[in-house]
């Protein structure tokens, strides 16, 4: 008895406990062995096939940006705030530039109101297309992963009409924004956001129907409405249950108040549901884009304000693709800034990944942590730690793709010769 | 003759093992477009491979922090002879616009040797081609 | 509605012997003292003030280090900022009210090296890498400068 005691307080101290509501019981295990040397992503332990505990690792994307904002001018702040994230880049300089102009007396015009609004819109698109190609892929639906990238080029297409660039648009600036609209654009556009929408209707019918996707998605990565509120998911993670968390409708940024939108929630609690939920927001972008570019009001798209920001404090949040990005920002009244800080939605809906993980078999953790939509790095590496067999490895995330196209459509996979040289 | 084949293949048909060291994910998500019919880097013969035992290529994006600088040494050893490294993006070349943050480093020729720079933030899926076919180009 | 969410927080401020100050319309300030924070917070988490926690924000304010809590309800913000002392602090943890602050507080403990008392994985590191050594202090320290950190990390051209 005192040994298992022994191992069961070596345990809770290796792995720092659970979070305090869990109700999970300790089983005892063997020996630790530190012979990971090498940081993990994740820390997966498993009893058997499922995962009763997920330690995360982040941190390889650490590269104190924070602090070197305090070192640089205002505005070039701006454009290295952009390069956080390459997928939802426009938002956060979006954010941080709301959360500056605030401090200062000078005013956005409504023209520029409405074309952040128009590139954000793209942005979404762009990244819920990305998510749902990613999904198809970590699925094993390679056909769904090609064609939605392919439709996906569509709206870079746009983006680089409009600003330049496919990825890192760099089109917001203090007050206004850098470009103007391509003259002749709008019915363009207007036809190809039909076209999308158009295509977003289809990948919801194959979600719907198609046994690759029904197989891995349904009933996988459920949560509970108090659950998710507990753990402040936001964005996808928070409707998906049904909470109207979002901050177009909560507290409307740029042109949002004026143009009519409506919030997208589910109930269905599980990664199906997020299919659908964000192909539902697809559609709704496209519609929030055809109405903007209709209306866009004529005026200046910018307000030159001075170098240096006065005294003061203020927050900001814009609704990402993945969920609120959040930005405070404290201003001495210099040149450069006293405190920025910046929340990305992956870092608040973590803790729900991990509570999404528990109970799921092995096969499941890429659809689990994809569907969440994680900004960070890529899924390169995690390590297993089975209590049952007491054996311990590390996949890559393509090993663990295959094992689980394997797991669920075994007559269909090819023999992977490298699941072959690893799987233990 | 035998090595003559074998250059032939290796020049054809690069298998390629991606890495991210710290990266926006800008770089990455150019680099798997490439991967998708509008550009189809396949029809060169390249693929992605998930291991680094398996690759020609190493094709590294980010800026390298301290996390990450070990596991970079650690997959280019892996990587069998003959290799290659392809350092994507601005920050892979010298730290980007991230040069002098306190968790980045110089970029990846400091940690280990680079055969094929591709600028950009990020480099599009046709520069990223040209970087790697360029780079054949070289393979004697 | 601005009136109601004030009048509630200042209900609130009144047992943490402090009061609200407006920083703009919708935008509130309350300093709160290390020992009320808690009761402070779960009255707004518990009272139906605000169920949304955007994040929570270490910030060095020269003397002592500043932990601001950020809650939000519709258009209505409210910061509740703490303080505590510079040098192996210690600060009083909300993950039993708000388990979803664990993640932040571990930012906060990275970064400013802030213990808060409660919070389970205070001995785990969330963004620093490995090889940071033990005795370099903080990177968000305004003491802290970025070319040491550097050179500590091994960063620089060998």
């Amino acid at each position: 008895m005192k040994m298992s005691e022994s191992k069961k307080s070596a345990r809770r101290e290796e792995t720092a406990g659970l979070m305090e509501y869990s109700t999970e019981n300790l089983v005892p295990f063997g020996p630790i062995h530190p012979a990971l040397k090498e940081p993990e992503y994740f820390k997966l332990v498993l009893e058997g096939e499922k995962i009763v505990e997920v330690i995360p690792r982040i941190g390889y994307v650490h590269r104190g940006l924070e602090k070197a904002a305090e070192g640089r001018p205002w505005v070039q702040n701006m454009y290295m705030f952009e390069r956080t994230c390459g997928i939802c880049s426009f938002v956060h300089s979006l954010c941080y530039g709301q959360a500056v102009e605030e401090l200062t007396m000078y005013k956005v015009p409504k023209r520029a109101k409405y074309i952040r609004l128009i590139i954000a819109e793209l942005e979404r698109i762009h990244s819920h297309l990305l998510w749902v190609g990613l999904m198809g892929h970590w699925a094993g639906f390679e056909t769904l992963f090609m064609w939605v990238w392919q439709d996906r080029e569509i709206v870079l297409d746009i983006v680089e009409t409009i600003s330049g660039n496919r990825v890192h648009k760099s089109m917001n600036a203090f007050c206004g924004v850098r470009r103007d609209m391509p003259e002749n654009m709008e019915d363009h556009i207007v036809e190809k956001m039909k076209y999308l929408a158009g295509r977003a209707r289809y990948y919801r019918e194959i979600i719907d129907t198609e046994e690759t996707m029904l197989e891995r998605t349904q009933k996988v990565g459920k949560l509970s409405v108090d659950t998710v509120e507990k753990l402040c998911a936001v964005g996808p993670m928070a409707r998906y249950v049904g909470i109207q968390n979002d901050v177009r409708l909560n507290d409307p940024y740029a042109a949002y108040d004026e143009v009519p939108f409506s919030i997208v929630t589910r109930n269905e609690g599980d990664v199906q549901g997020l299919l659908r939920l964000r192909l539902d927001e697809l559609i709704v972008s496209t519609d929030l884009i055809t109405y903007a570019v209709k209306h866009l009001p004529e005026g200046p798209i910018r307000v030159k304000i001075p170098p240096v920001i006065p005294a003061g404090e203020h927050s900001s949040r814009c609704e990402a693709p993945r969920g609120e990005i959040f930005y405070y920002v404290k201003s001495t009244g210099g040149r450069t800034p006293d405190r920025v800080k910046s929340r990305q939605p992956t870092l608040a809906n973590l803790p729900a990944a991990l509570e999404m993980l528990k109970g799921q078999t092995l096969a499941d953790v890429p659809i689990v942590l994809t569907a969440i939509d994680p900004c960070f790095g890529c899924m390169d590496r995690m390590s297993f730690l089975d209590t049952e067999t007491n054996k311990q490895w590390t996949w890559s995330g393509e090993q663990l793709r295959q094992y689980g196209i394997k797991h669920y459509f075994p007559n269909q996979s090819r023999n992977s010769p490298i699941l072959k040289e690893t799987h233990p | 003759m035998l090595k003559q084949l074998e250059t032939w293949a290796r020049k054809r048909s690069p298998w390629v093992y991606h890495i991210n060291a710290s990266s926006c994910n800008g770089c990455d998500i150019e680099l798997v477009a490439s991967l998708t019919p509008t550009y189809d880097i396949e029809r060169f013969g390249a693929v992605l491979v998930p291991s680094p035992r398996h690759a020609d290529v190493l094709i590294v994006t980010g800026t390298v922090n301290a996390q990450t600088k070990d596991r970079l040494r650690k997959v280019y050893e892996q990587l069998p002879d003959p290799k290659h490294v392809i350092a994507l993006g601005a920050c892979a070349a010298a730290g980007g616009v991230f040069k002098g943050c306190y968790n980045v480093g110089q970029g990846v020729q400091d940690v280990i040797p680079v055969d094929m720079f591709v600028p950009g933030c990020p480099p599009r899926p046709e520069a990223i081609m040209y970087g790697v076919l360029k780079l054949l180009g070289e393979v004697k | 509605m601005s009136e109601v969410f004030l009048q509630r927080v200042e209900g609130c401020a009144v047992d943490a012997h402090t009061k609200p100050t407006q920083l703009r319309e919708r935008e509130t300030l309350v300093e709160v003292e290390q020992q009320y924070v808690k009761q402070f917070v779960s009255k707004v988490w518990n009272d139906g003030i605000s169920r949304r926690l955007s994040t929570i924000t270490g910030l060095d304010l020269g003397e002592r280090i500043g932990i601001i809590y950020h809650f939000w309800q519709n258009k209505d913000t409210l910061h509740v900022r703490t303080t505590v002392q510079k040098t192996s602090s210690t600060a009083v943890s909300i993950v039993d009210i708000i388990p979803g602050a664990i993640l932040y507080e571990m930012e906060i403990h990275d970064l400013f090296g802030v213990t808060f008392v409660g919070n389970p994985w205070m001995d785990k590191k969330l963004l620093l890498p490995e090889t940071w050594p033990d005795d370099l202090p903080p990177p968000l320290l305004k003491t802290s400068k970025s070319p040491e950190i550097r050179k500590r990390l091994k960063l620089e051209a060998e």
